[in-house]
């Protein structure tokens, strides 16, 4: 069993008269792809901000990092070791990916960066081969390098002093929403090297294979409900993809590992 | 080029600006005349009576003038990188969100009505014309942003509207007021709505650098902040900023150093829409550099025009606004047709 | 009448020279009031004068002076630029800061109040001529003033109320470009009550700005425009074409006349000769 790096309990929320989550309880396993799963107006989107801390107040529930509630964590504590990566960003003014990806040291320092913070920058640009763009400014950028640029920023805001990723958790968002095949799976890829420096990864995505082929843990969302766990894409009945997400799952066996094609 | 180096450019400019300001106009200085009324000043030289009067207007006139100019033109650039940042767009500055407008009514609700119909001022003797351009300039600005802010996201068009429409309600009360204004104190439509630096004196200059210099330090500590907004007010709350917060304290600040500029020397507009866009077009968006590069441009730009409109129509002077508007207005078009052909990421 | 006349005088100047002994005007006096100007070419001290404001027109050889703009929009730097002995007004001018600007600078400031009656002009040109050291030239220059002022008060006609003609007296405002009409207060005022019209304005101020429905309902039978307001329009059939002047007697019957401002906007030793320019306008020859 593994660790739960965040851990939400009995989280309820309800927000313009619908309710958006119920009584959701579950942990995420430190040190692995997290991928949250589920049709449109499943909460998703909702979970993960809650569990990222957007939300302040909770009428129902808690949610914890490493067993310290959220609420014990200052602003600034907590951006030094969790990240968001949102979809797509437009950004009103032009700065360059460097100084992008520099905002992620922002809750590192006070006043002006230090030159561990810069090395910081470049190593994280180096992971995400952006490195040759580091002065190209950010409207100039297809979306697929613009994403790369935030994944590089939300890398630099978890990366701690000493090198490592330890105790980190980094929240994607659908951040692979509208972008080209190539970028998507550079992307999660890319994602998915942190795990070897100990950070923890919570994703919601759309595409089920795309999830089953770079995630470990599944929770499933329908309604605002967890209706299933998942510690391996084995584990995600036939019955229960039709149902949540009204369609026909016929598997297929692709080198080993078991893929889904989908008709209506 | 660095940011750093660009900025020493500024300085460098501004310096020589301000040595032009001091020296052009219906007087003619020259540098060792400058140094030689200072020493007197100072007693390390002896006065010398042919040039008595040289020194007077030097010290009484165009001292106070040059650095209330140069003061007044780092508010509103200054003013117009922080607004733009807040409102996460290129097309805000105090002049176009009515604070400026705001700022002035409320203080020539001073001069006109005065003590007569607001007594409840009177204990605050000469800050009362400060604090009601102020309470002004935060009602006017409040109008524009609840009214274009939805959600977390500015409307553009709702925001020039809206500007729009406060400003003409709040020059339309400062010319009524100046319309039926008794007192002589009380200063002209023209005054107002068109901005003027010739009745600077040092106890006008020294008012706003007072609160220049307090609201300076707290706003150039936002680099980093209005930088991360830019991400949005979500994922800046996720870097541990608390945006509302944020937006809230800046947007205050904001507004006390505009109205004690505008109060003393009437709106001018568009230098806070110019001088961001070109830093931006020059050099970098990045707030770090950006807010005191504003101020510095700001103030440099201000001193050149006074200059020329002190000198354009010798003996009598144009007043700023005029000058302010036909470069601006042309600009704030031309920003507005690149946004529109979307090649200005906005 | 005449003693109570003198008697008032003198107490008008002793009063003003109790006051505060004024620096001296020097060679380089600038003077931006019309009427002080007016006087001191008449007492002959015109050689002190180096600049004058942009209404000071009469004499005609003052235009030759230098002048330093509008008398209530002046600008200190200019002023002063003029490295002047003495500022010398009548206490109208504008921004109000600039008298205390030009002051703080050193240079000395004199301001010699006209008052409203011919008495205190009188007593205001008699103090000119004590200033600038020509006391005997204005002397008599006042007593042959005098002298037509009484001549005018003996020979002029009482008119009765039915047969004295409703008046609109119309000045022009530089500082807003707008026509404005005098009311029966001040100079202008006196001036047509003794030419033997009645002021179709009932105003309680000096002037009162006019708009084509306050003229149309003054309903006057004449109107006198004064020199800047009247040429704008260039005749007196173009200047009775104005709305509001086109619904009055004095339009429709074009009794539209032209005066110098200088004539009537102040008292001085011309008043008695436009005061009988006046009532020849009002009642024929």
């Amino acid at each position: 069993m593994d660790d739960a790096a965040v851990i939400l309990d009995g989280v309820s929320r309800r927000a313009g008269g619908v309710q958006i989550l119920h009584d959701v309880t579950l942990g995420f396993a430190a040190g692995r792809f997290n991928v949250i799963l589920g049709p449109n107006g499943a909460g998703k989107s909702t979970l993960i901000r809650i569990a990222a801390g957007h939300i302040a107040r909770l009428e129902h529930g808690t949610v914890s990092y490493w067993d310290a509630p959220l609420d014990t964590f200052e602003a600034d504590a907590l951006a030094r070791r969790r990240a968001v990566l949102s979809q797509q960003i437009e950004m009103a003014f032009p700065l360059a990916v460097e100084d992008v990806v520099m905002m992620g040291r922002y809750p590192h320092y006070r006043g002006v960066p230090s030159a561990r913070d810069r090395e910081i920058v470049r190593e994280a640009l180096a992971l995400v081969e952006m490195t040759e763009r580091r002065h190209q400014l950010y409207p100039t950028l297809s979306g697929g390098e613009r994403q790369k640029t935030q994944l590089a920023r939300v890398l630099a805001q978890v990366w701690q002093e000493e090198g490592t990723l330890e105790q980190t958790v980094l929240f994607l968002d659908e951040p692979t929403a509208s972008l080209d095949l190539h970028f998507q799976l550079q992307l999660l890829a890319t994602a998915r090297t942190f795990l070897r420096r100990g950070a923890t990864i919570v994703a919601s995505l759309h595409d089920l294979n795309l999830a089953f082929d770079f995630g470990d843990r599944f929770f499933v969302m329908e309604g605002g409900r967890l209706v299933h766990q998942a510690d391996a894409p084995e584990d995600m009945p036939k019955e229960l993809i039709e149902r949540v997400w009204r369609v026909k799952a016929d598997p297929i066996a692709a080198g080993g590992r078991t893929r889904w094609y989908f008709r209506v | 080029m660095t940011d750093r180096s660009f900025t020493l450019i500024l300085i460098g400019l501004l310096v020589l600006a301000l040595i032009a300001s001091m020296a052009i106009g219906a007087f003619l200085f020259s540098p060792a005349q400058m140094f030689r009324f200072a020493g007197e000043r100072l007693g390390w030289l002896a006065p010398n009576p042919a040039e008595a009067l040289d020194g007077n207007v030097f010290f009484v006139l165009r001292l106070p003038r040059v650095v209330l100019c140069g003061l007044t033109g780092a508010t509103l650039g200054l003013s117009g990188a922080v607004m733009q940042g807040l409102f996460r767009n290129p097309i805000v500055e105090p002049g176009l969100a009515g604070t400026s407008a705001g700022a002035a009514l409320g203080a020539a609700s001073v001069f006109v009505l005065g003590t007569q119909y607001m007594n409840f001022l009177s204990p605050l003797g000469t800050a009362a014309v400060p604090l009601m351009a102020f309470a002004g300039a935060f009602a006017a600005t409040m109008f524009v942003w609840k009214l274009s802010t939805r959600f977390h996201h500015t409307n553009v068009f709702t925001l020039l509207l809206a500007g729009i429409a406060v400003n003409a309600m709040c020059s339309a009360g400062t010319g009524f007021l100046s319309y039926i204004a008794r007192d002589p104190q009380a200063r002209s439509i023209a005054f107002w709505n068109l901005g003027t630096f010739t009745t600077a004196d040092w106890h006008r200059t020294t008012i706003v650098a007072v609160v220049f210099v307090a609201c300076l330090a707290p706003m150039l500590r936002h680099g980093k902040s209005l930088n991360a907004l830019m991400l949005g007010e979500e994922n800046a709350g996720y870097l541990g900023i608390d945006p509302e917060k944020l937006i809230f304290r800046l947007l205050l600040i904001n507004t006390a150093m505009v109205a004690a500029a505008t109060a003393m020397v009437g709106v001018i507009a568009f230098v806070g829409l110019v001088v961001p866009h070109l830093l931006r077009l020059m050099r970098a968006s990045d707030y770090n550099f950006l807010l005191p590069a504003s101020a510095l441009l700001g103030a440099l730009l201000m001193e050149v025009i006074d200059v020329v409109a002190r000198v354009i129509i010798a003996p009598a002077e144009l007043p700023i606004g005029i000058i302010t508007a036909l470069i601006g207005a042309p600009f704030f078009l031309w920003i507005l047709f690149r946004q529109r052909w979307g090649r200005l990421d906005g | 009448m005449r003693a109570a006349s003198w008697l008032g005088v003198a107490a008008i100047v002793f009063a003003s020279r109790a006051a505060v002994a004024d620096p001296p005007p020097g060679d380089r006096v600038v003077c931006v009031s019309k009427q002080i100007n007016e006087f001191v070419y008449d007492i002959g001290a015109e050689s002190h004068l180096i600049a004058r404001d942009l209404t000071s027109i009469y004499p005609p050889q003052i235009k030759k002076l230098p002048d330093v703009g509008y008398h209530r929009a002046l600008s200190a730097e200019g002023i002063v630029s003029l490295r002047p002995s003495v500022l010398l007004t009548d206490g109208n001018v504008g921004p109000n800061e600039v008298l205390d600007r030009v002051r703080a600078v050193g240079i000395p400031v004199v301001t010699m109040e006209p008052g409203d009656t011919p008495d205190a002009a009188q007593a205001l040109m008699l103090r000119l001529g004590d200033y600038f050291g020509r006391a005997a030239a204005a002397t008599k220059l006042v007593a042959s003033w005098k002298k037509s002022m009484a001549e005018l008060a003996r020979t002029a006609k009482s008119w009765p109320a039915d047969k004295q003609p409703k008046v609109l007296i119309v000045h022009f405002g530089q500082i807003a470009n707008d026509y404005l009409g005098v009311a029966p207060k001040g100079a202008a005022g006196q001036i047509l009550e003794w030419a033997g019209g009645r002021n179709a304005l009932q105003a309680t101020g000096r002037m009162t700005r006019l708009t084509p429905e306050i003229i149309a309902g003054a309903a006057p039978d004449i109107i006198i425009a004064t020199d800047i307001g009247f040429d704008r329009y260039g005749s007196a059939e173009k200047f009775a074409a104005m709305p509001g002047v086109n619904l009055t007697p004095a339009g429709k019957n074009l009794r539209i006349y032209r005066i110098d401002e200088t004539e009537i906007m102040y008292f001085g030793p011309r008043t008695p000769a436009a005061v009988t320019k006046i009532a020849h306008w009002l009642h024929g020859p």
